[in-house]
This record gives C-alpha cells, sequence and structure tokens, in this order.
C-alpha cells in the first residue's frame, strides 16, 4: 500500500515536536484571526512570512497552512453572533446563523458551524491524500468554456438566495455585478469606473464590500434600538448543545457541502465564498420547506460551512502538486517554499516527499485541534452577545477599520467600507439583501474575463460551450434550473388565482 | 526680558551646533528603513526583499523593514515612494519593466519614474522561456514562426496582462516576423502557464521560475530561451541572440529605487552595501534558486542610463504597436 507508506512518512514528519508546536501555533492564530472581523488570514501570514526563514521549510508550511485553514473556522463565529462576517465567505453563514442567534440558539449554530468545518476539513484532507495528482489534472483541464458555464450556474443559483422580492433580488445582482466591474478590465487593461483614481484600479477590496454592507450596516441599523442582543436570555450549557433533530438535519448538508466546496476549491482562482454560496443555494433548492431558509434553518449553516472549509483545504491540490496558486494566500505559500530554495511545480510530491505528506498529516492533526480548541470557545463566544451594544458596536467598527487597513495598508479601503456601509442602510430600508449583492460581485468579473477568453481563443463561436462536456452539463443544469424556477412561479400563480377564485 | 533673549538666542545656536554632526554624518541612516515592494508577499520582488533586508539592516546598523504595497500592477508602492520623505529611508525593490511601461499603459499615474524616484542599484535578472502547448507538433521557433505565418490567428499566446513585459516582447516578436497572433491576457504568470499546460492556449513567454518546472516535466515545450547564453537546465534550447530574434535580453529586471531628492551621499552608501551584499556568493545563490542572477549596477548613475534607454525603446515600440490605450 503506497498510501500508506506515505502516510507513514507524513506521520513521522508532521509528529516531530517541532512541527506540533508550529501546526498548534498556525491554527491557534487561524482560529483568532478568523473571528476578528476584516482582520483576513492574508495579513496575517504576509506578516509572519520572515517568521518562517528560521525554521525549516516544512515547519514553516505546516504553519502558514494552519492559519489559512484555521481562519476558515472562526470565520462564522460573528457572522451568527452579530450578522458580520469574519470573512468574506462567511457572509452567506450570516442568513440562517443571525436568525438562529437572535431564537436564542447562537450555541447551537457555533457548535454545529465548528462540526461542519471539522467534517468538511477533514474528509477533503482524506480526499486530498489519496486523489490529489488526479483531481489536480482534472482541475488543468477545466478551461474558460467550463469555468464560465460555472460560473453561469452560480449566478442564477444566486437568485435562489434571495428570500424576499424577487425584482429586487435580481437588481441586487446586477447592483453587485456593476461594482465588480470597477477596475482594470483583463482582456484589454483598460481602466473602468475607476474615475483616474489609483486606488481603485484593482476593483473594489471584496473585504470592504462585505463588511461594509453586512458589519457597518448591521451596527448603524441597530443603533439605539435594544442595549444588548441577547439580555433576556438566559445561557445554559443546555443551550449550547444541537438537539438531536439539529444533528440529524445537519449530516446530509455537511455531507453535500464537502463534496461542493471539495469540487470547487480545486479549480485555481474560484475561492471560498462561491464554494459557500453554492452549498447554500443547493440546500435550498432541494429541501422540502425551502421557506424555512433565512430564518434559522441549521441546513442553511451547515452546508455553506463545510463547503468552505472543503475549498480551503482542496485549495492546496493546484497549489501543491502543481505548483499553480489559486489566490494570492497560495501563491505568498509558495513564496514561502521559494524562499527555502524549493520551486513549486508539478514535481514538488516526488522531489519532496516528506514535505507533502508532512504537510497532509499535519491538516488532519490541525482540524483536530481546531475542533477541541473551537468546542469549548462556544460558550465564551455566546457571551460575547451580554456585552452591552455601546461597548460591543464601537468596538466592531474598530476591528473593521483595523482588519481592512491591515489587508493593503490602505486607508482608502477604511473610505470605502464606511461608504458601502451607507450603501448598506439604503439597501436595508429599500427591502434590497446584501447577499445577492455580494454574490454579484464576485462572480461577475469571472464570468465576463472568462466569457470574452473563450470568445477570442474560439473566434466567437458560442457553440464551444455545448461542445466541451463539463460547460454542456453546467449549461444544462443552469437551464433546468431556470425551466424549474419558471414552472413553480407559473404552478403557484395558478395556485393563487384558483384560491382567489 | 532680556535673559529670555539671551536664553533665546543659546537655545537656537544649540540648535545650530546639534545640526551639524547630522549634516556631516549624511550617509548615516537615522531610523528604520523601510523596504516598499509593490507586489503581493510571495513573488519575485517579495522574495529579493525578503532575502537582502536582514543583509541591509546588518550592513548599515539600523532595522529594515519590508512592506508590501500592491496593486495597480505595481504603481501603488511605487507612488507612495515617490511622494515619501526624500531622506533616502524608504526604498522600493520593484520589477523594474513595469514601473517603465506604465506611464504608457495606463490613464494616470501620479508620478515619473525619472523625476520622483532616484536609481540606487539593479538586483537581478531572470530571462524568460517561450514555450509551447505540448500537444502542438512544432519541434523548432522556426517551425512555429512557420506555421503561424501560414495560418494567421490560430496560434493564441497566453500574457500575464496587457502591458507585462513578456506581452510587450511577444508583439515585438509578432512584428518582427509579421505574425498574426492571437494574444490572450490571463491574470499573472501563473495563471497564463496554467492555460498552456492545459492547451487552453498554445504559447507563451514566461519567467523561468515559473516555467521552467513545468519544461523539464515536459507538460510543455520550451522552444527558445532569452538571455545572454543558454540555461543551464535546458542545455539543448537556443537562446533568442543565437537565433537574432528582437528582445533577446528581455526578461525581469529587478531593481532598488529611493525617493528623489535623497541625499547623494545616503544613495551612495545605499549602492555601495547593496552592491557588496549582491556580490556575495550566498546571495547570488539564493537569487539563482530563483531562476535569476544578480547583477548590481556599478553606480546609481549606471541604472539611470540603463533606465532612460529602456524606457525611450519601450515608449516607442508601445506607440507603434498600438498597446497604448
Amino acid at each position: 500500500m503506497e498510501l500508506l507508506d506515505n502516510l507513514a512518512l507524513g506521520i513521522s514528519v508532521a509528529f516531530t515536536l517541532e512541527n506540533l508546536l508550529y501546526c498548534a501555533l498556525g491554527v491557534t492564530i487561524g482560529m483568532f484571526i478568523g473571528v476578528i472581523p476584516g482582520v483576513g488570514h492574508l495579513a496575517a501570514i504576509s506578516m509572519l512570512l520572515p517568521l518562517t526563514f528560521y525554521v525549516p521549510a516544512t515547519t514553516a508550511l505546516v504553519m502558514l497552512a494552519g492559519i489559512y485553514y484555521g481562519a476558515q473556522y472562526g470565520g462564522s463565529t460573528a457572522a451568527i453572533l452579530l450578522n458580520l462576517p469574519g470573512t468574506p465567505s462567511s457572509a452567506v453563514v450570516c442568513l440562517d446563523g443571525y436568525p438562529m442567534a437572535k431564537q436564542g440558539r447562537a450555541g447551537v449554530a457555533l457548535f454545529m458551524t465548528t462540526v461542519a468545518s471539522f467534517v468538511g476539513s477533514f474528509i477533503t484532507v482524506l480526499v486530498l491524500a489519496a486523489f490529489a495528482p488526479p483531481l489536480a489534472n482534472f482541475a488543468v483541464a477545466f478551461n474558460s468554456a467550463d469555468y464560465f458555464s460555472m460560473m453561469l450556474l452560480g449566478l442564477v443559483a444566486a437568485a435562489i438566495l434571495v428570500q424576499g422580492s424577487p425584482v429586487k433580488g435580481i437588481a441586487a445582482v446586477l447592483f453587485g455585478l456593476i461594482f465588480g466591474m470597477v477596475g482594470t478590465d483583463v482582456s484589454t487593461g483598460v481602466q473602468r469606473y475607476a474615475f483616474g483614481l489609483t486606488f481603485l484600479y484593482d476593483g473594489i477590496n471584496i473585504v470592504a464590500i462585505a463588511m461594509g454592507i453586512f458589519g457597518v450596516t448591521e451596527v448603524i441599523a441597530n443603533v439605539g434600538k435594544v442595549s444588548s442582543a441577547v439580555t433576556a436570555q438566559k445561557i445554559t450549557f443546555r443551550s449550547l448543545l444541537p438537539t438531536r433533530k439539529d444533528i440529524k438535519e445537519s449530516i446530509f448538508p455537511m455531507l453535500r457541502g464537502t463534496g461542493i466546496g471539495t469540487g470547487v476549491g480545486i479549480l485555481p482562482g474560484t475561492g471560498t465564498s462561491i464554494a459557500s454560496f453554492l452549498a447554500y443555494a443547493v440546500e435550498k433548492k432541494i429541501s422540502k420547506t425551502p421557506s424555512k431558509f433565512g430564518k434559522g434553518a441549521i441546513e442553511g449553516i451547515a452546508a455553506p460551512e463545510s463547503a468552505n472549509n472543503a475549498s480551503a483545504q482542496s485549495a492546496f491540490i493546484p497549489t501543491l502538486t502543481l505548483g499553480i496558486p489559486g489566490d494570492a494566500v497560495m501563491a505568498l505559500m509558495l513564496g514561502a517554499l521559494l524562499i527555502h530554495g524549493i520551486t513549486p511545480g508539478p514535481n514538488v510530491i516526488s522531489d519532496n516527499p516528506d514535505l507533502f505528506w508532512g504537510l497532509v498529516v499535519s491538516f488532519l492533526i490541525g482540524n483536530v485541534l481546531l475542533l477541541v480548541l473551537n468546542i469549548p470557545m462556544v460558550g465564551l463566544w455566546v457571551r460575547l452577545l451580554k456585552v452591552p451594544y455601546p461597548i460591543l458596536y464601537p468596538s466592531i467598527i474598530l476591528f473593521i477599520a483595523v482588519g481592512v487597513y491591515s489587508i493593503n495598508y490602505s486607508s482608502m479601503d477604511i473610505m470605502m467600507v464606511a461608504f458601502f456601509g451607507v450603501v448598506g442602510v439604503m439597501l436595508l430600508l429599500l427591502g434590497f439583501e446584501p447577499a445577492p449583492l455580494l454574490l454579484g460581485y464576485i462572480l461577475g468579473p469571472m464570468i465576463e474575463e472568462n466569457f470574452r477568453r473563450t470568445m477570442l481563443l474560439n473566434r466567437g463561436d458560442m457553440m464551444v460551450f455545448l461542445e466541451r462536456p463539463v460547460s454542456a452539463t453546467f449549461v444544462a443544469m443552469t437551464l433546468m434550473l431556470l425551466l424549474w424556477t419558471a414552472y413553480s412561479m407559473i404552478k403557484s400563480a395558478k395556485h393563487k388565482s384558483i384560491e382567489q377564485a | 526680558m532680556i535673559s529670555s533673549a539671551r536664553t533665546l538666542t543659546g537655545i537656537a545656536l544649540a540648535v545650530m551646533a546639534l545640526s551639524v554632526p547630522v549634516v556631516a554624518m549624511a550617509q548615516e541612516f537615522q531610523g528604520p528603513v523601510r523596504l516598499v515592494v509593490p507586489f503581493a508577499p510571495g513573488g519575485t520582488s517579495d522574495i529579493l526583499a525578503r532575502h537582502i533586508a536582514p543583509e541591509l539592516s546588518d550592513a548599515i546598523g539600523q532595522p529594515v523593514i519590508v512592506e508590501n504595497k500592491a496593486g495597480a500592477g505595481g504603481n501603488i508602492g511605487a507612488d507612495f515612494v515617490a511622494k515619501a520623505q526624500p531622506n533616502g529611508h524608504t526604498l522600493l525593490l520593484s520589477d523594474l519593466t513595469s514601473l517603465l511601461t506604465a506611464p504608457s499603459i495606463m490613464d494616470s499615474v501620479a508620478y515619473d519614474i525619472e523625476n520622483d524616484l532616484s536609481p540606487v542599484t539593479m538586483v537581478s535578472y531572470s530571462p524568460y522561456v517561450l514555450a509551447i502547448a505540448k500537444g502542438l507538433p512544432h519541434s523548432s521557433f522556426d517551425e512555429l514562426v512557420e506555421y503561424s505565418l501560414n495560418n494567421p490567428g490560430a496560434i493564441s499566446v497566453a500574457t500575464s496582462g496587457i502591458g507585462s513585459n513578456n506581452h510587450i516582447t511577444t508583439e515585438r516578436l509578432a512584428q518582427h516576423f509579421d505574425i498574426d497572433w492571437n494574444i490572450i491576457a490571463y491574470r499573472g504568470g501563473s495563471d497564463a502557464t496554467r492555460a498552456v499546460v492545459s492547451e487552453e492556449s498554445d504559447m507563451l513567454l514566461n519567467g523561468t521560475t515559473a516555467t521552467l518546472p513545468f519544461a523539464l516535466n515536459e507538460q510543455i515545450t520550451p522552444l527558445a530561451v532569452t538571455g545572454e547564453s543558454r540555461l543551464e537546465e535546458l542545455p539543448e534550447i537556443p537562446t533568442f541572440r543565437e537565433m537574432e530574434l528582437p528582445g533577446e535580453l528581455d526578461g525581469t529586471y529587478q531593481g532598488i529605487l529611493v525617493t528623489a531628492g535623497s541625499p547623494d551621499a545616503i544613495v551612495e552608501r545605499l549602492n555601495r552595501e547593496l552592491v557588496t551584499i549582491l556580490s556575495t556568493p550566498d546571495m547570488q545563490e539564493k537569487i539563482a534558486q530563483q531562476g535569476g542572477q544578480a547583477t548590481p549596477s556599478e553606480s546609481p548613475e549606471d541604472l539611470r542610463v540603463w533606465l532612460v534607454e529602456q524606457k525611450e525603446e519601450l515608449s516607442i515600440f508601445i506607440e507603434e504597436a498600438g498597446i497604448a490605450q
């Protein structure tokens, strides 16, 4: 058994005292960074990169990776408690997590997201250990046409996220698409909607949008309303634990979320946010009671949370097996390898098996540690809700400002958060939802870039979207989703007219 | 009153007296030095900066802090250094070509490389590898050119972005042979490499660090390299120079600049220290690991001359090829 030999090698590397310590250090830092709104793992990893000069390459990567996946655990904490996504990918957890907290089930929600995170991560690491090279080859075969069709499905699925008026939901998506257009156009190099302002050349920072329309909006909307979130609620140990029903309802969503997350994560450039949005949309679509979503459905937190952790883990597949980084954090980790004289590329696994397998085993250890660290924290985090608003809210604003600043060391980003806070309040007053806007913002530029690239490569021949099997599958799913939605709308309209008659 | 006036005079004299040694020791550093990298951590410039920073810190006896100010193709960080206090304590380590092409490519660049930044030294050079997708039948650059001429637009070339140096080199080759290549812009070099490995695009010209492992693993087929001589790892592959192609010395040039108007003595000192650091075998080995070679400038003036020449050449080409917006 080659796999067992490899895992044995990994265990011998990962279970040295030094690597265990750095793993624990990494995941602990990651956990706290995830919890603090706006402070991203990218900032943390770049700050700690120089530290890794003084330790071996494997140890360095064990720690940096620990920060990365550790942050995925904590991201949902503030989303649930305060409707404030700690990382953009946990924005979707706000949708059902925050209503759960309002119903006094914050502890349950935090407990389940921790379990979901663990399930998503752990299964994906096992998948990574068993199938990394073939999965990486699949990821490489995925081309622009396939990306486009997948994103198209995602955009249509955005409509499912809408809880209120469908027209307003579509308007919010379009609004997001417009914000996504700001910045330098990849295909031509032209600046769009940048008004000659250098800080807009790279587009609007996603963290600024997410923190603005979720976090700052929430703070402004609650000013003067109540003195604290759960003053009347008693926090007992029992109230923190999920019921048997909660667990039963979460198992399959977690597994589906893990599957979606793993699939999305291996594709370079897609990111964890898309995975969690897709997982949520799938759960809502296949649910027998879609009306529960947005009102505290446990499936609505379990699936996306598994998905974002799964995709954070599977993002290591193209990075380590091909040397192709999926996002900025992965690029940073490849940089750490280069500093240690290891050239990332297709031969990393065969040239440095101790590095690859040591890292894989450290992922398993790290995730177990995160589970153990996070469960006792649940009670502590819930108590955060007892902090009176006059203290809590200014602190939140401060954390957001510090966090957003730490990404680019740019004060303009703080201004952008303030701007999107105001935009968010206006949207709230007018009954528009922030989640579809965020999804439109994320998907819009990717759809456009891949569509135009496909057209350039194929001389404007649209048939390519149907000729490639992967792309054709996504197109078919998109069509089915549209037809289904139209059908159910007509059906419910008929019902209404019959009832009225 | 008199006594207070005297006190004031005394203070003024004391201040003047104190300021004298500062002027005399202008080449000494008075506090921490910031080494600004205008790209994300983990990239070529960043890794060089992180190798150089501790050495420079030892040499000048002050902390040297690497700061990443990424964005707008390196222009946000460059602009930051251009507008810093002109005391030689804020350095920029950047890809030099992207600094030179920015004014031609972008709508508005807030600084001027000749007047707002002052050169210290070149750091390193890494050549490019020209490679094609595995599925293509061509086994030499000549064959590729012949095929491209007979099939206009059939070959797609992945670049790491509009106006990037590899894009310009590609355009220059196309112009030289009067070839019609289908230029496809990607988000950076690794995305472009992925595209050619997956056979989505047909060809690319890209830095050795990112490209060489795939060539050695036979996932892409190398046809030519830039630079003075053939690559040790690819002894069979001819250079642009041997084939008399334009852009023979194209590649990635990294260099260090400082805010314009910084005291000459400080700039001279920085140049001296950096040249010493870059000439050590240890540093040369570190740079070689990244597929580059250390190329320190004899004097700040050397780099200035190089920059002016390059800027001239690039801006003429960009205008002729119609790459500018």
